[in-house]
């Protein structure tokens, strides 16, 4: 199978003017090999359908969750480099989906720790983005782009006692489309993944043994019952 | 050049647009069909809703194809309701996403359990829920085209080909008696053509299209009164 090829022949240009088309040439060439495709990961996140777990829950967004980006190089002259930049749509994300998925939720005012001045909460939430990979049609042949991430979390007691740390992935897809730019359905995929992190997170988070325990014991104490 | 004769040249040229844009390559499609249960009298107030499967690997169902069959079916019988894709697993998240859609009808049956789940199906008067699964790929691309700009003009030399092909399946699903109800499946394929003699000339064979009419069409069929 041979590909289907559209090739652009030279402008008939002035003999005086070769050395500056020449250098425009090699300058957009060498543009094109260098290129970066930037994208601000952009969406609208809708609040979970549930029945709301009878808990306040913190959260607090380390530096690095906040101001997430991955970066990917490019392998070849053919392929561009890819800034992606997560942050700010992981936050809209998280905050839409725990204020639907829990009775009370509380951004905290400062990282938990012991001798901290923090809102009274059940228990404080940390995300993290512990891997990010990404893949788009020219390198995988295939004709979706991907974006894979593994997330870790941490739930601590307002003065930042471990209760349980378990990890958790998130995988987004969509398809080309004709006309559709590689930086939109980028930014389609990573939305997907998003999507896909809050999904996995509601209907995981009671089948975590550790967080199991723990909402069995607030439960019985809740009711009275002694351990 | 009088203002007739920039008439007749104008004329011309939009004869000339029109006859390439009623340019159409031939295109071979099969549609088969197994149902049960058909509504007698149509749906009556209930609604339906189609969604695409997105939980293979290697392709996902376009939105575009979904919203091209749901647009089939209500631009034909505008008594039929069919709720978007999109605003019904927005209003359903995080239930209906690829990793937690449900894959059997008796799945709905545990969806329901949900208070909150149950209280919005109910606000949308769902009576069936049609699943589409499948995607349309490029099988085969060939030729190659050469363009051209020089002080006298610009134009374009050769001949480009590429083969597509359409597979789609939809799954009728009665919501109310949580049961499949019906399959219908739809393969389109065909050759594209692009010669280019100055003007390329785009002959397209409308494969997407056709699947999407073939599909529209057999459930007009099913949940019409009208067909």
């Amino acid at each position: 199978m041979s590909g289907l090829m559209i090739s652009a022949a030279s402008t008939k240009i002035p003999i005086g003017a070769w050395p500056k088309a020449v250098t425009s040439v090699l300058l957009v060439l060498f543009l094109n090999a260098c290129g970066v495709n930037q994208v601000v990961v952009e969406g609208k996140f809708p609040t979970p359908l549930m029945t709301a777990l009878p808990l306040t829950i913190g959260v607090w967004y380390p530096d690095e969750f906040r101001g997430h980006e991955f970066t990917g190089m490019a392998k070849n002259p053919r392929e561009s480099s890819w800034i992606v930049k997560t942050g700010e749509a992981q936050i809209q994300m998280w905050d839409v989906l725990l204020g639907g998925m829990f009775q009370r939720f509380e951004q905290m005012r400062a990282a938990p720790q012991p001798d901290v001045l923090n809102q009274a909460v059940d228990a404080v939430l940390i995300p993290h983005v512990a891997e990010l990979q990404y893949a788009i049609p020219t390198q995988t042949h295939v004709k979706v782009y991907e974006i894979w991430m593994r997330y870790r979390f941490e739930l601590v007691t307002v003065e930042g006692e471990p209760i349980a740390e378990w990890t958790m992935t998130a995988y987004g897809k969509t398809p080309s489309a004709f006309l559709q730019s590689d930086t939109k359905a980028v930014n389609l995929a990573a939305v997907m993944a998003l999507r896909d992190a809050g999904a996995n997170f509601v209907t995981g988070f009671t089948r975590v043994p550790e967080l199991n325990n723990w909402l069995n014991g607030k439960q019985r104490r809740a009711q009275g019952v002694r351990p | 050049m009088t203002t007739h004769q920039a008439n007749i040249c104008f004329l011309r040229v939009i004869l000339a647009l029109g006859l390439i844009t009623l340019l159409t390559a031939c295109v071979t499609a099969t549609v088969e069909e197994m149902v049960f249960n058909e509504p007698t009298e149509g749906i009556g107030e209930a609604s339906v809703v189609i969604l695409g499967r997105r939980h293979a690997s290697d392709y996902d169902t376009e939105p575009e194809f979904v919203q091209c069959v749901a647009d089939h079916i209500a631009s034909r019988d505008e008594a039929i309701k069919v709720i978007g894709e999109l605003e019904f697993i927005n209003a359903l998240y995080p239930w209906f996403e690829p990793r937690t859609a449900p894959l059997h009808p008796r799945d709905i049956e545990r969806l329901l359990k949900q208070q909150p789940v149950a209280q919005k199906m109910l606000e949308f008067k769902i009576e069936y829920m049609i699943w589409i699964d499948g995607s349309t790929e490029r099988t085969s691309s060939a030729g190659s085209m050469a363009c051209g700009i020089g002080p006298g003009g610009a134009g374009c030399f050769g001949f480009g080909t590429w083969g597509d092909e359409a597979n789609y399946e939809a799954t009728i699903w009665d919501f109310t008696d949580r049961a499949e109800v019906g399959r219908i499946s739809a393969n389109a394929s065909g050759q594209s053509y692009m010669p280019a003699i100055i003007v390329p000339i785009p002959i397209i064979a409308p494969v997407h299209g056709t699947a999407c009419d073939g599909i529209g069409d057999q459930l007009l069929e099913f949940l019409s009164s009208n067909y």
